[in-house]
């Protein structure tokens, strides 16, 4: 072995000095010189597969000698039972992975756990430089995807970028009205009211929705000008983490006021009535229909509306604006880009080229692999400038979003990679942009994030026991409060007892407890 | 005792080799509920285990009755199953006798092409998929732009936002119910009908009654027997209310009348992936379920000698 291994490398090295350049990049990816055929189950977003005719993974199999075959079936529309099919059957690939509703990350550390997948720590520190280095770097990272056993079981998608959504508002309207952005919660009520009052769009009707909203993490994200928080990350409904202590957002003093005062503004009309029941369509509606005023949303799809609808709504500029003041007088945005996806890939039992595996999945945190899985193919989309890769203009200017291109070739899948948001920003609008710098250069706008405890059996039991349910009457008593059909401070006493009853400091001591083990009491 | 059996088997040895088309006819379908309906229920042993899709059944530790007492120590799994019991109940008591008025009037409708067209259009919202019915609900009752709020507020009344009142979910999601399956579900009736001897009709039609006392002399007491056995079939489903409808129906706001066990067991168990726990919801179901059709048909067969078995 050892014997043919320094022949080939000879060989390789006789081909260096003969064509150049390219067979040494080639030389220093390959893993294998003899081809390897690894097998991967990877069903992703309900409605992808990992697919060996995408381009990218063709070059990653030429670079790196490891050629992966998919698996699963297209045939599910659903990823979440893709997966749940699979570890059933038992017969696992050797590569499991995929993007599924609800994240995968606890699947992987609890059937990790149970041994289905094997501990990656030792294989990374002796094979994989990439991801060490990288693990080295972003500690977080590390601590957000370990087991209660300490081990790390899967290799996650890790995005890059701190803002994710902003408060965007007619800022046209306000110029109509005479009016400026708002500064605090006051000026913001007083904008809304006029809003909703003096007939911006000027129809002569008063149709005029002040604030509407998309999902329902955004529909009481109001609450935030009361110092309150609707989640402690980008799922609906999550923990939040203060001054170390794991807590639900929904149980504090804080929500208390800002639902109270959420239900006053929607009684006065100044959030969309229809706002739980409205839909994922409901920015094209409002300002389409030329209605809408402020809503909280992603910054680059929201972004893209002014552009969208300049001709048939004249002179809308639907723009992002900075959080106002709360009533304590600081500004912060509640929401941020996660930084861990619970998606990526892990290594399973039965897998009998572990070394090569994990050197595969160093591959994708290499300088090659990074930009092969964000920007695609040399030549086809992107070229190399000023040592930077650029988008080709066919991509920038292509009726096809971006990034739905990318996923047809094969980049930007939810494999384990490090996303680039150098390669997001080249085909973000200005505004979006601009809105960014803007958040940006604002100190301390962002809150700690809450990026998810792993449980060990005894802690998931409990959890699993009560969490369900009392997640159920939290968002019940959101809406049953806003809608205005019982008054929050009448019904909170009675709130907290029954979330009490229901468990909630069960579930709460169990969280505290995962938390202080996998990040350490600090 | 032996000679019971031994018997048993030799005359259904001499049915089998007189009869066998209609043997084989009948295999297709033993076969489908041998492997879709008898070979599943090894899988209800997960209720009772601590249940993790990689180790298997098999290998997955029993926990006896564990599963079983968080539901019934889980408040809101005891309001699903009460709010299930409602709503089924009454559904049975507004929308069971629909179908039957609607056969009847079929039946009493004189032009035929008159009858084909009003049955064509009531049938027809029995083939719209749910969603498209839920989206179409949804609209109508909007309050901002739906028909019904525009109607109201044109009568000065005020505007409902039916869909986020707890009060009003049962009645939205029976009444679009009946709109959707009560036309579909006539057809039985209907053939129960068609399957009434004309002479029936013609000798009282000789001795001078009535159309009014025809349909209640002949038509109602001939088509009881079908009437009873889709009542025991209906009171066998009323702990069940199909789950797609309410979820596009429901809200959290509404979740006091329209969580449902079957909503309940997607929430937890499906999205939470605590199949354990959702397989004893729906065998906690099925039992309650069996004992009532159980005793449905008891009451049935002392009361009308018609029964299932």
């Amino acid at each position: 072995m050892r014997y043919i291994r320094d022949t080939l490398a000879l060989l390789a090295t006789c081909a260096l000095l003969q064509t150049g350049s390219a067979y040494a990049e080639d030389a220093a990816t390959k893993i294998t010189d003899d081809p390897l055929e690894l097998t991967i189950h990877f069903h992703f977003r309900d409605k992808y597969v990992y697919t060996e005719g995408w381009p990218v993974e063709k070059k990653a199999a030429e670079w790196t000698g490891i050629h992966v075959k998919n698996i699963a079936s297209l045939a599910t529309s659903n990823s979440r039972d893709a997966f749940n099919l699979l570890m059933a059957s038992g017969n696992l690939p050797d590569i499991v992975g995929g993007d599924v509703t609800g994240g995968l990350k606890d699947d992987f550390i609890r059937y990790g756990m149970e041994g289905a997948f094997m501990p990656l720590d030792d294989l990374i520190e002796e094979n994989a430089p990439n991801l060490k280095k990288f693990f080295d770097e972003h500690p977080i990272v590390r601590q957000a995807i370990s087991a209660p056993d300490g081990h790390i079981y899967f290799i996650p998608y890790v995005p890059e970028g701190e803002f994710s959504r902003a408060w965007f508002i007619r800022r046209d309207w306000l110029d109509t009205l005479g009016l400026k952005v708002p500064e605090n919660v006051d000026e913001l009520y007083a904008v809304l009211k006029a809003f909703r009052e003096k007939d911006p769009n000027g129809n002569g009707k008063k149709d005029e929705v002040p604030y509407f909203a998309r999902e329902p993490i955004e529909a009481v994200r109001l609450i935030n000008m009361w110092d309150a928080r609707v989640s402690g990350s980008e799922r609906y409904g999550d923990f939040m983490i203060e001054g170390g202590k794991v807590v639900h957002p929904w149980t504090t003093a804080n929500y208390k006021t800002g639902i109270s005062k959420v239900a006053q503004w929607f009684k006065e009309g100044l959030i969309d009535t229809e706002v739980f029941t409205r839909g994922a369509r409901v920015r094209e509606y409002m300002l389409g229909n030329n209605i809408g005023g402020m809503t909280h949303d992603w910054f680059a799809s929201t972004s893209n509306y002014t552009e969208a609808l300049k001709d048939s709504v004249p002179g809308i500029n639907f723009a992002p604006m900075l959080p106002p003041k709360t009533v304590s007088g600081k500004r912060f945005e509640d929401s941020r880009r996660a930084t861990v996806q619970p998606a990526g890939w892990a290594i399973s039992y039965s897998n009998q080229h572990p070394v090569e595996t994990i050197k595969y999945f160093d591959f994708w945190f290499s300088e090659k692999g990074r930009i092969l899985s964000n920007w695609g193919i040399e030549g086809e989309t992107y070229d190399m400038v000023d040592g930077k890769p650029i988008y080709k203009e066919t991509v920038l200017h292509n009726p096809k979003p971006v990034n739905a291109q990318m996923w047809e070739i094969g980049a930007g899948v939810p494999r384990g990679y490090w996303a680039a948001y150098a390669s997001e920003e080249q085909w973000t609008n200005k505004m979006a942009l601009d809105g960014i710098a803007m958040y940006e250069k604002e100190p301390g706008l962002l809150q700690p994030e809450f990026t998810g405890v792993s449980m060990n059996s005894e802690e998931r039991a409990v959890y699993d026991k009560y969490w369900p349910s009392l997640l159920t009457y939290m968002m019940e008593m959101q809406q049953t409060w806003v809608l205005g059909a019982q008054d929050v401070d009448t019904s909170w006493d009675g709130y907290v007892a029954r979330l009490d009853q229901l468990g909630y400091a069960k579930v709460n001591e169990v969280m505290q407890a995962a938390y202080d083990r996998q990040y350490g009491k600090n | 005792m032996a000679t019971i059996i031994v018997g048993y088997f030799k005359r259904l040895g001499e049915d089998l080799r007189r009869d066998w088309q209609l043997y084989l006819l009948m295999l297709p379908m033993l076969l489908w509920f041998l492997l879709f309906l008898y070979k599943p229920m090894e899988g209800l042993q997960i209720a009772f285990k601590d249940f993790s899709p990689f180790r298997g059944i098999a290998g997955s530790p029993w926990v006896g009755l564990e599963n079983f007492r968080t539901l019934l120590d889980d408040q809101i799994f005891i309001r699903a199953f009460l709010n299930t019991i409602t709503i089924s109940g009454l559904g049975l008591i507004f929308a069971f006798p629909v179908p039957i008025v609607l056969a009847i009037m079929f039946n009493e409708l004189q032009s035929e092409l008159g009858r084909r067209f009003s049955q064509t259009i009531v049938y027809l919202p029995h083939f719209i998929s749910v969603v498209i019915v839920a989206g179409i609900v949804i609209n109508l009752l909007s309050p901002t732009t739906g028909v019904v709020n525009l109607i109201l507020s044109s009568l000065g009344l005020d505007r409902v936002y039916f869909l986020t009142q707890p009060e009003w979910f049962r009645t939205v999601f029976i009444g679009s119910n009946i709109w959707k399956e009560a036309g579909f579900e006539s057809i039985v009736y209907l053939a129960a009908i068609a399957g009434i001897s004309p002479t029936l009709y013609e000798s009282a039609r000789v001795d001078g009654a009535s159309r009014w006392q025809m349909m209640w002399r002949i038509t109602l007491p001939c088509i009881l027997p079908t009437i009873i056995i889709m009542l025991i079939i209906r009171i066998g489903n009323l702990v069940e209310v199909g789950f797609e409808y309410i979820i596009l129906l429901y809200q959290p706001a509404t979740y006091r009348t329209a969580d449902v066990v079957s909503t309940y067991v997607y929430r937890t168990g499906l999205q939470g992936t605590q199949y354990d726990l959702a397989t004893a919801a729906g065998l906690f179901n099925a039992v309650i379920a069996f004992a009532l059709v159980f005793a449905a048909n008891r009451i049935s067969r002392k009361v009308s000698t018609t029964s299932l078995w």
